[in-house]
């Protein structure tokens, strides 16, 4: 696997998290050109069933693993500083896209998640607005009182990452926050299905946004082809009648 | 159709049926004007062409009076008779920025389809969203009295699909809120 940010993953901890998920199955020298690889034996795969989908899993999980490294050792570290007291952790960046990043940091009661996010279009932009002020929104309903709390900001980047050198303080950029609370990485399942949904946070809105400008573009078309049918009744009919000459010889119009 | 909506589209109704007595003219051109042109060389002026005076804009003597209905500052109707043609231009009630991007996506999104749409002006007069052209020859082909109804049903139909595409993007947007914060109490 190839990834732009391999650097700043290793540096928080992703080799000792894809040695626990793979063990051996990581070579020590990646191939060319790559971060990191991995080797499977076709011999060794399982063979029942159950175990076979398992290790497909596993393995298909692959990046998600790699990405995973600044969440745990955020969360490592939020139950450090709950114990010991401490202030903040450190800031943890990686820089997954062209000009998007992820920014982690622990707190002795939360793990802050901080998404920037490029909207390229005008109305994405303000799609955008729209379904992010829903997510600040939702927790008002009592159904999702303990999801993780969400802040956006539009341009300017929210307090916790003033500091960091190279943002970007133009128009089309958007910064999300999310806020986990303990409960939402209470015990290790609970924890990695927090991470996996929170690394796909990025696509999933952008996916939606795109969804819904298709929706919107489909629903004008069939708009557009109504009013074509009104006014097509206002077209009178030509009447066209064929005319014969008195032998039987059709009149043809040139 | 609302009943706020009623009066002002009675007006535009009314005054679009009078202002829809169209005559065929080919241009006229003084004497004046043919002379200068000689001189300056620089402008081009034609006799017995068959444009639309409204569009051309040539003498004072073709153009009417211009009209506007409004109903409120940010909607109105323009309507400019001339002795051959109609201009007739709509400004769009756009509250705020979504219906701003949705009004102007859907009227960029006729105005690509204006051949097709005969009477449609591929681009909108400055201050205006949109402007329909009807000229003798549509007159005189299509049923006057439904072209009047086409510009009203559209009248209507644009603020009502509007605020229907908002109404579904925000319902949209409560929904993928919703589905993808309850994922993380599982």
């Amino acid at each position: 696997m190839h990834i732009r940010c391999w650097d700043e993953l290793v540096k928080y901890g992703a080799l000792d998290i894809l040695k626990r998920e793979y063990g051996s199955l990581l070579i020590a020298q990646p191939e060319h050109e790559y971060n990191v690889s991995l080797v499977i034996d076709l011999e060794q795969v399982p063979t029942d069933t159950e175990a076979r989908d398992a290790f497909i899993l596993s393995v298909a999980l692959f990046k998600r693993n790699a990405l995973a490294a600044p969440f745990e050792l955020g969360f490592k570290t939020q139950k450090e500083l709950e114990a010991s007291g401490g202030s903040q952790g450190e800031l943890m960046q990686v820089h997954y896209r062209d000009e998007e990043a992820i920014y982690v940091q622990a707190s002795p009661d939360r793990v802050t998640v901080i998404f920037s996010t490029i909207f390229q279009d005008e109305t994405d932009r303000i799609f955008g607005k729209v379904f992010l002020q829903e997510f600040v929104d939702a927790r008002r309903q009592p159904s999702i009182q303990t999801a993780p709390q969400v802040l956006y900001t539009n341009r300017d980047p929210p307090l916790e990452i003033r500091h960091v050198p190279g943002l970007r303080n133009t128009d089309d950029i958007g910064y999300v926050t999310f806020v986990l609370f303990p409960r939402h990485f209470a015990n290790a399942s609970i924890a990695s299905s927090s991470i996996s949904h929170i690394q796909l946070f990025r696509d999933y809105l952008h996916y939606h946004i795109k969804c819904s400008k298709a929706y919107m573009h489909s629903r004008m078309r069939h708009r557009v082809v109504e009013f074509q049918k009104v006014l097509n009744r206002a077209k009178t009919e030509v009447a066209t009648t064929e005319r014969k000459t008195v032998t039987g010889r059709t009149l043809v119009t040139r | 159709m609302s009943n706020v909506l009623r009066p002002y589209l009675a007006a535009v109704r009314s005054t679009l049926t009078a202002a829809l007595t169209l005559e065929n003219f080919s241009s006229q051109v003084n004497i004046l004007l043919i002379v200068l042109s000689i001189l300056l060389m620089s402008f081009k002026v034609v006799e017995r062409h068959n444009k639309p005076e409204v569009e051309a804009g040539g003498s004072k003597e073709v153009l009417l009076n211009p009209l506007i209905i409004s109903r409120n500052e940010n909607e109105r109707v323009l309507i400019e008779p001339s002795v051959n043609s109609i201009r007739l231009s709509i400004k769009i009630k756009q509250a705020d920025e979504i219906e701003r991007i949705l009004c102007h996506k859907f009227t960029r999104f006729m105005m690509q389809r204006a051949e097709s749409f005969i009477v449609l002006r591929r681009k909108p007069v400055p201050g205006y969203d949109i402007s329909f052209l009807i000229t003798n020859t549509h007159s005189e082909t299509m049923l006057k009295h439904k072209i009047v109804d086409f510009i009203i049903q559209f009248m209507e139909e644009v603020d009502k699909e509007i605020s229907e595409m908002k109404l579904s993007l925000n319902a949209r947007a409560r929904t993928v809120a919703e589905s993808y914060l309850t994922a993380f109490n599982t």
